[in-house]
């Protein structure tokens, strides 16, 4: 009895499993025809999807700080202008319905007008006052009209020092501003619906005043009950009200985003492509794969050493580059961090204090070996930090510092660097070692790191290596604590660099190498004060020349940012100002039209 | 037994406060700064400091300490700094059910192949069958799980696309209907499921051989088999319940191992369970949320091992509790 009960136990759990497997299969091979034998998959021809690493964070523009959530709010909410990046200057190019800050050169731009708020702008003779005249027929999606008083309503939750807003810095030219506190009663005025007039302290130059007052607005209507103080917690961040191509459809935190066309917005119109989803996959192989097997359209910033096998299995798939705005660089710290930290006096470090060290040590690299290595034809000599794309201003006169270890030896034996009895470089019993700081999970730094550590040592210079947890390495570069490190930057669109190359060591955070150049800071403010970005071009090409003289840091290599397509997508222009610059005007080919 | 359950939870409790204690005082030692992402060029320095205020990071650690202890008392876990303040329970409450799903069905499926793999292996010892088998399991437990399961994807989703790479459901599963979801979900669970048992199993089939091994030498099975009972039985009744005694042990531990192993399993598979949660709440800072993930796997721990203690009690009579 107790052995017929144990088998007939057994033979009903072999039975479970059986069917489990029959499931299991049954399911896997729908998933097969659907994959591979071209059927159409309805739900997938009319969603674009989009792998993302993380999750939007706040779906409110005074909030949200991630570019996730920047891309998606550009697609949500109505905007004051449109920006266009014009490829044969370099600039940014601002425009209104009827307005263009100036003509493009180039047929590249191809955001239309009707996507602004503003219809027109005047710009004071004074370049303190700018005055917007807004369009009258746009509207909300609950049928209220965007108004003058949205964009005050929201300029003023921007300023609000209790919702500490990412975007406060574009007011610092308000009135106010001056004095710590922008006076939102003078600085923004707002005398009916469709005139909205900003005010500055001091002279602006106009495209600085177009880029600094076209901040995302909120509909004023909705949002007026929530108290600054509660901004951060308010259940409206997660069910936006905008005016653009697109609205929420539906959003499931860490997995799904998906936005709908929004059939009643003319701010240009409703989006092509029915739904797009944002897909949350923080894993870089299950990206790929899935990009691979057609389960999603867009991968963004795809590893160069992937290329090959992704086309190969795929051959529905491209990458497209966009660039350039991202550079890696090794930092040298020019003044001795510890004595500065101890009394605050700035002494020239014992190893990168001097400029001709810093020059031999570039020359010492071979950042070419790298490019070819790992970046192929994606990555191009780095000389200085503006950027080859920035045309307008990138002093093309400047021949790289080639890789030549014979005359790296021979400035380092001028400076006094003489090899000792183990090989390695000696000057007053010190010897030329030190450890290269960089941060985990960077595939690229990693490889470029070992080179340089090569480069290094075949010249008498004892490079070691040190990986830090990302969090701690930033951490101990933004306290000055490390000697050398491997970074880098992505750069804005407008020239700024005070804050990285700034001699005021306390107010320019980012100098992290506490490079001082009195001349340098001379250029940064008269390049600031020209209103016409051409007038500041002479003094960007001095800028550059100094820093390829004086080397504060080995400038590696730029980088272009590759991200992988489906063949699906159709009209889509990638741009330096962001991958999704017009994914409103993307269409996508059925599935069964897609040759297998 | 139930005034020994009683008292151990109460002894728990304690235990469960220092351990959050614990965890205050080293995440806030750790290097690292929950508002360093607010601190970049072009973003106002006086950001990170407001973003400090709001969060009540500029007080001194012990006054943090004293309000963060005013509001565990009172059941407040806060706020989630870097998930747009969403309140901690809310965060908690939606990943854990995933965790819990996968947990268990890896426990089952840990369990059942892990014994037995593990009886075979010691009812047909030194056999070809058994040999292959050891090799197996020790090939599969020594093998890192989150390596295990890219290979998987590489080959059940890439190779031959019969399982998806991730994410708990297919576009468009919404439309499929009740019985279709659940379906579309069982097949997005098959592969992390498998990772995650395949380890486990082989070691607990390493525990069963052991102990099957060890009861099969004794009298008892002699005196079953001489009076004629069929080997089945012999195998089944008498050693296997003898043999499973220091398994349930492992049971009762191995649940906060399934969830830490979940913690690598649901990055590489996109699962928003607690194991991405605490990932992701390491590496941004997250204080409150690292805070409550800690109480969520203590208090699994304890739970974990009360439940083993009473397990063993209920097994095997000779012990009183």
């Amino acid at each position: 009895m107790i052995e017929y009960s144990r088998r007939s136990s057994l033979i009903s759990g072999l039975a479970g499993c059986l069917f489990l497997v029959f499931v299991v299969l049954s399911l896997s091979s729908c998933g097969r025809q659907n994959a591979g034998s071209g059927k159409p998959r309805t739900a997938m021809d009319s969603t674009l999807v989009i792998t993302i690493p993380g999750d939007a964070d706040y779906l409110n523009p005074v909030l949200g700080s991630t570019v996730t959530s920047s891309n998606i709010m550009g697609l949500i909410y109505p905007s004051l202008l449109q920006s266009e990046f014009d490829t044969s200057t370099g600039l940014l190019n601002y425009v209104a319905l009827n307005k263009k800050l100036r003509e493009t050169t180039n047929g590249e731009a191809k955001k239309i007008p009707e996507g602004a708020v503003a219809r027109s702008w005047t710009f004071s003779a004074d370049h303190k006052t700018l005055t917007y005249t807004l369009r009258s027929d746009v509207f909300w999606n609950d049928g209220k009209p965007v108004v003058s008083g949205d964009f005050k309503f929201t300029y003023m939750l921007y300023g609000n020092p209790v919702i500490a807003s990412a975007r406060q810095q574009y007011l610092a030219e308000l009135v106010g501003a001056e004095k710590g506190k922008v006076d939102f009663d003078k600085a923004i005025e707002t005398p009916n619906d469709t005139t909205l007039v900003f005010r500055f302290y001091k002279p602006v130059p106009e495209h600085l005043a177009l880029f600094h007052t076209s901040l995302t607005p909120l509909p004023a209507h909705h949002w007026k009950n929530v108290k600054p103080g509660e901004l951060r917690n308010s259940p409206l961040n997660i069910a936006p009200l905008g005016a653009g191509p697109y609205q929420l459809k539906s959003w499931q935190q860490q997995q799904e985003l998906v936005l709908a066309s929004n059939p009643k917005s003319d701010l240009p119109k409703p989006g092509n492509i029915p739904l797009i989803s944002f897909r949350v996959v923080p894993d870089y192989t299950v990206r790929l794969t899935q990009l691979q097997t057609g389960a999603v359209d867009v991968v963004e910033n795809i590893k160069p050493e992937d290329f090959t096998a992704l086309l190969k299995a795929n051959r529905q798939l491209e990458i497209k580059t966009v660039g350039l705005r991202v550079y890696d660089y090794v930092g040298w710290s020019n003044i001795d961090q510890k004595e500065y930290h101890k009394s605050g006096k700035v002494i020239p470090h014992p190893l990168f204090g001097s400029a001709r060290v810093r020059l031999a040590l570039t020359h010492a690299i071979d950042r070419e070996a790298i490019i070819d290595g790992y970046l192929k034809r994606y990555g191009v000599v780095c000389n200085t930090d503006v950027s080859p794309s920035l045309k307008w201003a990138y002093n093309a006169r400047i021949t790289p510092h080639a890789f030549d270890p014979a005359r790296a030896t021979a400035l380092l034996n001028a400076e006094g660097w003489l090899p000792g009895s183990d090989g390695i470089l000696q000057k007053q019993g010190r010897r030329f070692s030190f450890v290269l700081y960089t941060n985990s999970g960077n595939a690229r730094r990693n490889y470029a790191s070992v080179i340089i550590q090569q480069n290094l040592r075949s010249i008498g210079i004892d490079c070691k290596l040190d990986v830090q947890e990302s969090n701690v390495f930033f951490d101990n570069l933004h306290q000055r604590k490390l000697d050398a490190w491997m970074a880098g930057w992505a750069i804005g669109l407008e020239i700024d660099p005070l804050e990285v190359w700034g001699s005021d060591l306390n107010r320019s955070r980012f100098n992290f190498t506490g490079y001082q150049n009195p001349r340098l800071d001379q250029l940064c403010d008269l390049a600031k004060q020209k209103m016409d970005p051409f007038g500041a071009k002479p003094y960007w090409l001095e800028y550059q020349e100094i820093l390829h003289r004086d080397q504060p840091v080995t400038f590696l290599y730029w980088m272009q940012e590759t991200q992988g397509f489906s063949k699906r997508i159709e009209g889509e222009e990638l741009n330096i100002s962001g991958s999704f610059y017009n994914i409103d005007d993307w269409r996508l080919h059925p599935s069964a039209n897609i040759a297998q | 037994m139930l005034r020994y359950i009683f008292k151990r939870l109460l002894i728990a409790i304690p235990l469960i406060f220092g351990v959050l204690t614990l965890t205050f005082f080293i995440i806030r030692l750790a290097p690292g700064d929950p508002a360093a992402f607010f601190i970049q060029p072009g973003i106002s320095p006086n950001v990170a400091e407001q973003i400090r205020a709001q969060y009540g990071l500029n007080d001194p650690v012990p006054v943090q300490y004293v309000k963060w202890l005013g509001n565990i008392l009172q059941g407040n876990f806060g706020r989630s700094f870097s998930r747009a303040q969403q309140p901690v329970v809310e965060v908690i409450a939606s990943a854990l059910p995933i965790t819990m799903t996968i947990a268990l069905l890896t426990l089952v499926a840990n369990f059942t192949f892990g014994i037995l793999i593990g009886i075979i292996s010691a009812v047909r010892q030194n056999s070809l069958l058994d040999r292959f088998l050891t090799v197996t399991a020790l090939f599969f437990y020594s093998m890192p799980e989150f390596w295990f399961a890219l290979m998987m994807i590489i080959v059940f989703a890439l190779k031959f696309p019969l399982f998806p790479a991730s994410g708990l459901n297919e576009i468009g599963s919404e439309g499929f209907g009740p019985v279709g979801f659940v379906l579309d979900r069982v097949w997005h669970l098959v592969l992390p499921v498998t990772v995650l048992s395949i380890n486990g199993a082989a070691g607990i089939a390493r525990y069963v051989r052991g102990s099957m091994l060890e009861v099969i030498r004794q009298d008892y099975i002699r005196t079953a088999r001489a009076k004629g009972l069929p080997e089945k039985l012999v195998i089944f009744r008498h050693a296997l319940r003898n043999a499973l005694l220091p398994v349930i042990t492992i049971m009762g531990s191995s649940l906060p191992f399934i969830f830490s192993g979940a913690l690598f399993i649901e990055v590489i598979f996109a699962f928003p369970g607690m194991g991405r949660v605490t990932v992701d709440a390491i590496f941004s800072r997250d204080y409150p949320l690292i805070i409550a993930n800690t109480f969520i796997s203590g208090t699994l721990i304890v739970l974990g091992n009360l439940f083993a203690d009473v397990l063993y009690a209920v097994a095997d009579p000779r012990i009183k509790l």
